[in-house]
């Protein structure tokens, strides 16, 4: 089986920096993302059971991806293709899909993709969906459990008050949510191992797509601002006797909705 | 990189100056080097006062420094006793410390490690940061290799390049427990303040920079003191204690709000109005001069930089982060002599020990062997700033009265406050710096 | 924000990775048998130890570690077992 995971390395949360409700994305080193770790995780999983498994990693992205793959080939990918080429940048999902549909294609027999449900910093969930459709695969949203017979897939799905089981036949599309498994840490053995593991480049045009394709040429999507919420702290101190704080405390938050509901 | 992931040349714990310097030189002459950081980058766990001083290591790294991410080149120094109610600074400021090449520079060390270490990645040393060491592996007494989560990786020669705790050469044995004494906890801010305002407040042309040191009553008579630092867009400011004397203090008080009370003083108020704290750092540093320095090197392994106790608290300069670039090449200097001999035994290892007696690194720590005692000295941060500042002000304030003679005003008070034999005994011991 | 601050909001402006697991582990006997000065309260510039008024015990809320050393230095009685928190976790500085 043939199971290609699309990751996006997005800048670690952990690490920005507000300033005058800006986040300060410089210097914040890059990750993958979390669902995308459980896609990966999944994908290795899925390998471990059934032998003569091929795991693909398959990411778009900047310079430092190069180094951010060995992290994906040590947790247990066994080759990596990453699209690095300026005209790529700027790529709205649309784009990204574009993208990763023709990489995925020029790959060649596939079973399952597996992404994950939305990157964790933009989150729009769209570059899952867009792909199926672009490769004309099914695909199943949100499944936090997996399981795959032969040539049948069998998949729980998160849905707002309930799950969802849902079965289809290879070749699909899958996006996990991140109940769907705890990733593994790369070892530094594996890491070192993974160094030797094989990682194309390929360029818009090795894929055959045009600069208005894909990019920021090719985008309908535009990001006009990108502010963190304003924070108002109302700052109320309670003081006084323990059993009248403690009331006075309950009655503020039933008032602000917080309690009672 | 080799093939063979099971043997490396030479592992290097710790991917700070040291650790970064030794994988430099090494991965340039052709050897495999793997560093392993236990950071999310080079440079995200550590912490210094801020200011690196180049004329030593300048010819080490003739291409590094025209590149490197620094802040600004220090052209103002001052020094700064200070009392109860008051302050007395000394400043320098001169032209020979703004000219190319520059002298020293403040610097942050999260940006110019990162910065560092995709140069020795460049030169093909193997980096992974996020991983750390847990053990050495021996094998037959000499040190093989390292254990991380259970993996043993093996290698000629492993480096100690983790710091000022060197866990690694206290399982080498290398050293015994750490004494309270030979240490001291450096508390630091980070304080953004816009680059205008920053060369406004402290009479800064472009990116020219100052530095300023503090002793006295900041510490409230313990061994310790302050500094400050300006960044490109930020300050560095800092406050030092001795480890043994906040352990002696009667009745023992938390350390953290010293920082505080430094931060309100009116000298360094009016600094840091208007900024915004935006990183909180403490990390133990060495004032244990050459007394608290570990054995370098073993059978299979030596000891760089920090972990090294390659720093010096020399009063009016505080060293470090030169010794630990310098000692990192001296250590591949001498691996690759130990590799062309195919001998990594101690007998052969010892030559980086040469080669640091050699150089400015063990000079400076031998010429400065008598500061730990010098600094223990309780006077020097309560008696002679407040004399200092008390004769200053006595020379300054002009009464009702008539002013009494400037000479008397000075030999009263250095008869009634330095005429004794403990005063005449510091005189003596500060003459061994 | 003010320049003044408390060293727990101090510590608000550092990234840290939180790991389940400490990397201090105290040795309760020795602080109850040999330590009458409980260094380890006074030492630590993060403020992170305290005494549990029920136990004795002495507690360390090691999630907030800046990692700088003291403790380990200053506990003269070796009670404290103190290793660098797994890698990737801890305080991240983002100056230094």
């Amino acid at each position: 089986m043939n199971i290609v995971v699309c990751l996006k390395q997005i800048p670690d949360l952990q690490q920005i920096r507000i300033k005058d409700r800006r986040p300060l994305l410089e210097g914040a080193p890059l990750i993958f993302g979390d669902m995308d770790k459980s896609a990966l995780e999944e994908a290795v999983r899925i390998k471990e059971k059934a032998k003569g498994t091929k795991v693909t990693a398959l990411a778009m992205g900047g310079a430092k991806l190069k180094d951010g793959i060995k992290e994906a080939l040590a947790i247990g990918a066994d080759e990596a293709v990453l699209l690095m080429d300026p005209p790529f940048a700027g790529s709205d999902t649309m784009g990204t899909a574009r993208a990763l549909a023709k990489a995925i294609e020029k790959l060649g027999e596939h079973d399952l993709i597996l992404c994950g449900e939305g990157s964790t910093d933009n989150y729009s969930g769209q570059v899952g969906p867009r792909l199926a459709e672009l490769l004309d695969l099914p695909q199943i949203t949100y499944v936090r459990e997996l399981e795959i017979e032969g040539n049948k897939l069998k998949a729980v799905r998160n849905m707002e008050e309930s799950f969802e089981v849902v079965e289809t036949e290879l070749p699909a599309l899958v996006t996990v949510a991140d109940e769907i498994n705890q990733p593994r840490l790369a070892s530094l053995r594996d890491i070192l191992k993974a160094a030797r593991k094989p990682v194309q480049e390929w360029t818009a045009a090795d894929l055959g797509l045009s600069e208005d394709e894909v990019g920021a040429k090719g985008s309908a999507i535009e990001t006009v601002s990108n502010l963190a919420p304003e924070q108002e702290r109302k700052q109320v101190v309670f003081k006084g006797d323990l059993d009248e704080v403690t009331e006075n405390l309950i009655n503020a938050l039933t008032k602000e909705g917080v309690l009672g509901r | 990189m080799g093939d063979c992931t099971d043997k490396m040349d030479v592992i290097v714990v710790g991917a700070g100056l040291a650790g970064l310097s030794t994988a430099y030189f090494l991965a340039d002459a052709g050897l495999d080097v793997l560093v392993v950081e236990r950071g999310d980058f080079p440079g995200s766990k550590n912490v210094t006062g801020g200011r690196i001083y180049l004329n030593p290591v300048r010819d080490l790294f003739p291409d590094l420094w025209e590149q490197a991410p620094l802040e600004r080149h220090v052209t103002r120094e001052r020094l700064t006793m200070m009392a109860r109610e008051s302050a007395t600074t000394v400043e320098l400021q001169s032209e020979r410390f703004n000219r190319q090449p520059y002298h020293s520079y403040t610097i942050l060390r999260a940006k110019f490690d990162r910065w560092f270490a995709d140069r020795v990645a460049e030169k093909g040393a193997f980096l992974i940061p996020k991983n750390k060491v847990d053990d050495l592996v021996f094998e037959g007494g000499r040190v093989a290799g390292i254990v991380a989560d259970g993996d043993e990786i093996h290698a000629d020669v492993v480096v100690a390049a983790d710091g000022i705790l060197s866990l690694m050469a206290e399982k080498a044995g290398l050293r015994e427990k750490q004494q309270p004494r030979h240490f001291a906890v450096s508390m630091k801010e980070v304080i953004e303040l816009p680059r205008q305002t920053i060369e406004d407040r402290f009479n800064l042309e472009g990116d020219q920079g100052l530095a300023q040191l503090f002793f006295g009553e900041l510490t409230q008579g313990m061994m310790g003191g302050g500094f400050l630092y300006t960044n490109l867009e930020s300050i560095s400011l800092g406050l030092v204690v001795g480890v043994e004397s906040l352990m002696e203090r009667d009745p023992l008080q938390e350390v953290h709000p010293l920082m505080e009370a430094f931060k309100e003083r009116p000298e360094i108020r009016v600094l840091l109005e208007g900024g915004e704290v935006v990183e909180y750092s403490a990390h133990v540093i060495t004032e244990g001069g050459i007394h608290a320095m570990p054995k370098l090197f073993s059978d299979g392994m030596l000891v760089v930089g920090d972990a090294a106790g390659l720093g010096l608290n020399m009063l009016m300069t505080i060293r470090g982060m030169e010794y630990a670039l310098a000692s990192g090449a001296m250590a591949a200097q001498a691996i690759q002599r130990a590799k062309e001999k195919g001998d990594f035994s101690a007998s052969t290892l010892a030559y980086y020990e040469e080669l640091l007696k050699d150089s400015f690194v063990l000079k400076d720590m031998h010429t400065f062997r008598h500061a730990l005692n010098i600094l223990e000295n309780p006077r020097l941060f309560n008696l002679y700033p407040q004399v200092v500042c008390d004769l200053f002000e006595k020379l300054m304030w002009i009464d009702s009265g008539p002013k009494e003679g400037l000479f008397s005003i000075v030999f009263g008070e250095v008869r009634s406050k330095l005429l004794s034999f403990s005063v005449l005994r510091d005189v003596l011991s500060f003459c061994k710096m | 924000m003010a320049i003044a601050m408390n060293v727990e909001s101090k510590l608000g402006l550092d990234a840290f990775k939180l790991d389940e697991e400490s990397h201090i582990h105290i040795k309760q006997g020795i602080c109850k048998r040999d330590c009458k000065e409980k260094y380890c309260l006074f030492v630590c510039p993060a403020h992170l130890y305290s005494v549990n008024k029920e136990s004795g015990d002495i507690c360390v809320e090691f999630e907030g570690c800046l990692e700088c050393g003291t403790c380990r230095i200053a506990c003269r009685y070796g009670a404290l077992e103190w290793e660098y928190p797994r890698g990737g976790f801890g305080v991240q500085f983002r100056f230094g």
